[in-house]
């Protein structure tokens, strides 16, 4: 290659990075691990919080000068993940973190990344090549615990209805396969309705609204959803039940839900309703979105040779109205001494998700979930 | 001497100009694939380059097939879950034993699978002559059903024999086997396109009625074109199941838009007659090689769909650039205009009086001729229009019967119309859109960006939602009047401008939101789209008022006409003194503004705005639409219709919603009522 045509492709190359990115040049940091986070979609609170926390950790003073962290979406498009992994290796990673669009789309390409010396970690949902590591919490345990709650609290007796998740996929049928075994044993369980809410307390909305046009409030005595509580509770209130009528909801952990299961009454600075205490009754449960930020912390174990087990099951975080408690500031030390719902002023959508608290990650709060700020 | 020196370079030039489209895109995938490798740390191997060929070679079989579908003026949404079909079955009926399964013998029953879904499609779009794009966009729905059918989560086996096979090398060390593959495909295609049927295949796209009258069987080529693409579909199918391993029952569902976007950045012409798959497949991995330059630029995960918008655009211009563009041409008509002006001959310019020659009255007075029947003049609106409300009545009356508590329930029709509000406003901004002949796909972001922004702004305080509503509403203006000057000035085909704004929205949405959107609607808005006045819901008596002002609008303004005239024939509308342009960016600021509505009024449903609030609305936007009686290419169709399509879409799946049917079964039932109400659609035999 001539000198002129090498300087040509460097000034069209240089021209590209410096109009396009200014951070390029970072990549080479000596001495650091280079890490590549391949998320989802992040048209998604969940993925947004979870990526917050997997980059709080990358900054937090203890993987500061060990951690070259670069985030890379996929969107929905397992054959795009797929391209992008191989991007990665190809790029030199030597660990890759995984939202796994599919359970087992990735399992050539993440095997071949295996081969190459590269660590896979996978969080919240699973891989199923065996050489990946997955943290993850035991999803058929998450549907089998709600259910048996919602039965307790109706006397294995009743009308419910079921919101789902996204059909097709590994976590939504191991939750709702694991909750219908439980009602199958109380034969005076009913399921009356059943709709697939895709995650989405929006979803949850006008499917519940579809529910209810042809069924009243009043015929139905329970409620089992993967997402869509709070939503549920609020639908009730407009309908005029007041917050005594409400009916027994086992579902996600976002933190409007939290709020609302607060005893009536409870002082909360700029609870506005729905979002406020109303003591509603729930099971609150979640895939915890820090199992990204723990994905990378046990990557860089890995990466420092210490022994890591190809599989973490995080505890399953459950929340009933017994143990709900308020958190002042969200600090982790705060989280730890056992609160785990947060002021609306603080936090100020109700969506959002507010299982963050894990002993095994001092290193994230709630600044952690919200902005990307490692605790102190 | 310069009709010399031009003569040599003409065959070149023809050549190339026949082929721009494909030029185009293999510069850009050239100049992408060095960008890549002079940034990344060492040079590309072959086994870089083999990765890259596997990586895309799914989209690029998939997006030939499509190529060959729209060649013949067709559109088949129902490509990626083909490919999520033969992917489950594969999965589910190898022998998880055997590790040496025949792989012709697997090739060949993906292809078979696809191959049985186009003749499905072919049936009823070539031998029933309904739209293909509402047609695919029912099997769509049934094949997604039948898929979670076979396989309801992912898992099974796929024979690591036809990953050697698909994934190894055809040379080692110089042909990775999916270049191969689609070489053999293209190949195939090559001899094909200079037989008869791929005459015909062109002739029809371009222009049906002449093809069937020089004798070429339209019915039997527009049949085969269905099979042919989903034999391609098929076999993308059975890559993707080599390539993964293992069975997912959603891996080919996202692949759908990406697919339109690789044919239309490989030059091929949305609507027919134009291009070619080759052009196509490298389009395809144009698309995928991005993933790769945003991994080694390392561009924030926030600017990725502004990037890719961005490089959808240029590569659809740079296809475009000649003398004869768009551009060039409004250029020329722009400086014709000014000087127009300045010589003070521009018809504005002119007198303005009238100068009719006075005629004298004559005396004989005619007999006015007696008024036709309501029947005899309303007859094409009602026979499209009336099959949408026939199949909402009976959707009624099943409810009634399965559900109870449906015709004599007010509850249930407040929610009906509550929930119907969505599709009922997008339906007047989409309709029109489709009946000049075009099709937004910005309706998703603009939705989204537009409740972002609201909920952002208001958080919680009316007082704050007096001048915020106003705003968003501009500001969806605004984004209609992008859409409709990259259309109108620019040139671009509407699917690729609105698909481009479309990332282009996201992007701002999740810069703006910074990934979690916050604040909430304010009392108001929640108690217009959630309270009650007496046992309505305010929103109800807005509809009424909106369906009024819908139906004036496209049946009784000059705009109305404008946009039917546009519809019909937009050279005549032209000559007969429609301004095209002005009116096109109208239409395209009235879809918006509808989308912005709906955006706002979701806030107020939900309480809050989350990303990806829209996504749900836009192909239900477009089939209400067509199953309301209006022609996708434009110029037929009545809002009543469009409403009609809205019930009856929201009235299924409010009685889908409360029986307790699996999902599967819920999606084939939804699919399969609305290929029946389009059936009663078809044109007739002229």
């Amino acid at each position: 290659m001539t000198l002129s045509s090498r300087l040509k492709k460097l000034a069209l190359c240089t021209a590209l990075a410096a109009g396009l990115v200014a951070t390029a040049g970072s990549a080479q940091a000596a001495g650091k691990h280079k890490i590549f986070l391949s998320m989802s979609f992040i048209g998604n609170d969940w993925q947004a919080e979870a990526a917050n926390m997997v980059k709080a950790m990358a900054a937090h003073k203890s993987l500061a000068d060990k951690v070259d962290l670069q985030v890379q979406v996929a969107g929905p498009n397992a054959q795009r993940q797929i391209q992008q992994i191989n991007a990665m290796v190809q790029a030199g990673a030597e660990a890759i973190v995984i939202f796994p669009i599919s359970p087992t789309a990735l399992n050539q390409v993440v095997k071949n990344a295996c081969d190459k010396g590269v660590k896979v970690f996978a969080y919240d949902a699973e891989i199923t090549e065996p050489c990946a590591y997955n943290i993850s919490i035991d999803q058929e345990e998450a549907g089998r615990v709600t259910a048996e709650w919602l039965v307790k609290k109706l006397d294995g007796k009743g009308d419910i209805v079921l919101v789902t998740g996204v059909p097709g996929t590994s976590v939504d049928n191991l939750r709702t396969k694991a909750a219908k075994e439980v009602f199958a044993k109380h034969p005076d369980i009913k399921i009356v309705g059943e709709a697939v809410g895709m995650w989405s307390q929006a979803v949850a909305r006008t499917e519940l609204s579809k529910i209810t046009a042809t069924r009243n409030w009043d015929t139905i005595s329970g409620l089992w959803m993967q997402a869509g509580c709070y939503t549920a509770n609020a639908m009730q209130l407009e309908a005029g039940k007041t917050a005594e009528q409400l009916l027994p909801c086992a579902g996600e952990g976002s933190n409007g839900g939290r709020i609302q299961m607060l005893p009536a009454g409870t002082e909360v600075e700029s609870a506005a309703a729905p979002y406020a205490p109303i003591g509603a009754p729930r099971i609150s449960y979640a895939s915890p979105p820090y199992s990204g930020g723990l994905a990378l912390k046990l990557a860089v174990q890995a990466l420092e040779g210490k022994d890591v087990p190809k599989k973490t099951v995080l505890p399953l975080p459950v929340v009933t109205n017994d143990t709900v408690k308020l958190c002042k500031e969200g600090t982790w030390q705060e989280m730890k001494d056992g609160c785990n719902a947060f002021l609306p002023s603080l936090v100020s959508n109700p969506g959002w998700f507010a299982s963050i608290f894990s002993p095994e990650t001092p290193e994230i709060g709630l600044n952690a979930a919200l902005v990307g700020q490692p605790e102190n | 001497m310069s009709m010399a020196a031009a003569a040599p370079s003409s065959p070149v030039r023809r050549l190339l100009a026949t082929h721009r489209g494909v030029a185009v895109a293999a510069a850009v995938f050239l100049i992408l694939i060095a960008v890549v490798d002079l940034i990344s740390a060492g040079p590309l191997t072959y086994f870089d380059i083999s990765f890259l060929a596997s990586g895309g070679a799914t989209s690029a079989l998939a997006a030939i097939g499509q190529t060959i579908v729209i060649l013949s003026g067709g559109f088949d949404l129902s490509a990626g879950a083909v490919i999520s079909l033969v992917n489950a079955v594969l999965a589910r009926s190898m022998d998880p034993m055997n590790m040496e399964a025949n792989v012709l013998l697997w090739t060949l029953v993906g292809m078979g699978i696809g191959m049985t879904t186009g003749a499905v499609n072919g049936f009823f779009i070539a031998v029933l002559r309904l739209q293909p794009i509402v047609v695919t966009l029912s099997t769509m729905f049934i094949i997604q059903g039948v898929t979670l059918l076979v396989m309801d989560k992912p898992g099974g086996f796929v024979s690591p024999s036809l990953g050697t096979f698909y994934l190894g090398d055809a040379i080692p060390g110089w042909l990775p086997m999916p270049i191969a593959l689609i070489g053999v495909v293209l190949l195939a295609w090559a001899w094909l396109k200079n037989t008869r049927l791929g005459t015909a295949i062109y002739a029809v796209g371009s222009d049906a009625d002449a093809a069937a009258a020089v004798g070429v069987s339209t019915v039997l080529t527009r049949f085969l074109v269905y099979v042919i693409a989903g034999g391609c579909y098929g076999l993308a199918g059975v890559f993707i199941s080599a390539q993964t391993g293992s069975g997912d029952p959603l891996v080919g569902n996202p692949l759908l838009l990406s697919m339109f976007a690789a044919v239309v950045v490989g030059g091929t012409r949305l609507g027919g007659g134009r291009g070619g798959p080759l052009g196509s497949a490298i389009g395809a991995y144009v698309l995928m090689i991005v993933v790769n330059i945003l991994l080694v630029l390392n561009v924030s995960a926030y600017y990725s769909t502004i990037a890719e918008a961005t490089i959808l655009i240029l590569a659809v211009l740079a296809g475009s650039i000649s003398r004869t563009s768009t551009l060039a041409q409004q250029l020329r008509v722009l400086g014709t205009r000014l000087g127009a002006r300045r010589a003070g001959t521009l018809v504005s310019q002119l007198r303005q009086d009238d100068q009719r020659l006075a005629i004298a009255k004559t005396r004989k007075t005619v007999e006015a001729a007696a008024k036709p029947s309501f029947l005899t003049r309303n007859a094409e609106i009602l026979r499209y229009a009336l099959p949408a409300y026939v199949c909402f009545i009976i959707v009624i009356l099943v409810t009634q019967a399965w559900l109870g508590g449906a015709i004599l329930n007010p509850g249930y029709w407040n929610s009906l119309i509550v929930l119907s509000s969505f599709l009922a406003i997008l339906a007047l901004g989409q309709g029109t859109v489709i009946l000049t002949g075009g099709l937004d796909l910005s309706v998703p972001w603009t939705i989204g960006l537009c409740g972002i922004l609201l909920a952002g702004m208001v958080k919680g305080s009316d007082v704050a939602l007096i001048y915020a509503l106003p705003l968003v509403l501009l500001l969806a203006c605004f984004i209609g009047l992008i859409n409709g000057l990259g259309i109108v000035f620019l040139g671009l085909s509407p699917i690729v401008m609105t698909l481009a704004t479309n990332g282009l929205l996201q992007g701002a949405a999740l810069l703006y939101s910074n990934g979690t959107p916050d604040g909430f609607s304010s009392p108001m808005l929640r108690w217009f789209m959630t309270g009650k006045i007496w046992i309505f819901t305010p929103v109800v008596l807005f509809m009424v008022l909106f369906v009024i002002f819908a139906v004036t609008l496209l049946g009784r303004t000059a705009f109305g006409r404008r946009v039917y005239g546009i519809g019909n024939g937009i050279r005549a509308a032209e000559l007969s003194g429609i301004a095209v342009g002005r009116t096109l960016v109208f239409v395209y600021m009235l879809s918006a503004l509808c989308s912005g509505l709906v955006g706002v009024l979701l806030t107020g449903f939900s309480g809050q705005a989350s990303l990806g609030m829209g996504d749900d609305y836009l192909l239900p936007s477009i089939a209400v639409v067509v199953v309301g009686g209006a022609l996708i290419t434009g110029g037929r169709g009545h809002y009543l219709g469009m409403l009609g399509g809205v019930l009856l879409l929201t009235g299924l799946q409010t009685f889908l919603a409360g029986t307790t049917l699996p999902y599967a079964t819920r999606a084939i039932l939804f699919g399969l009522v609305v290929l029946g109400a389009v059936v009663a659609l078809r044109d007739r035999r002229n």
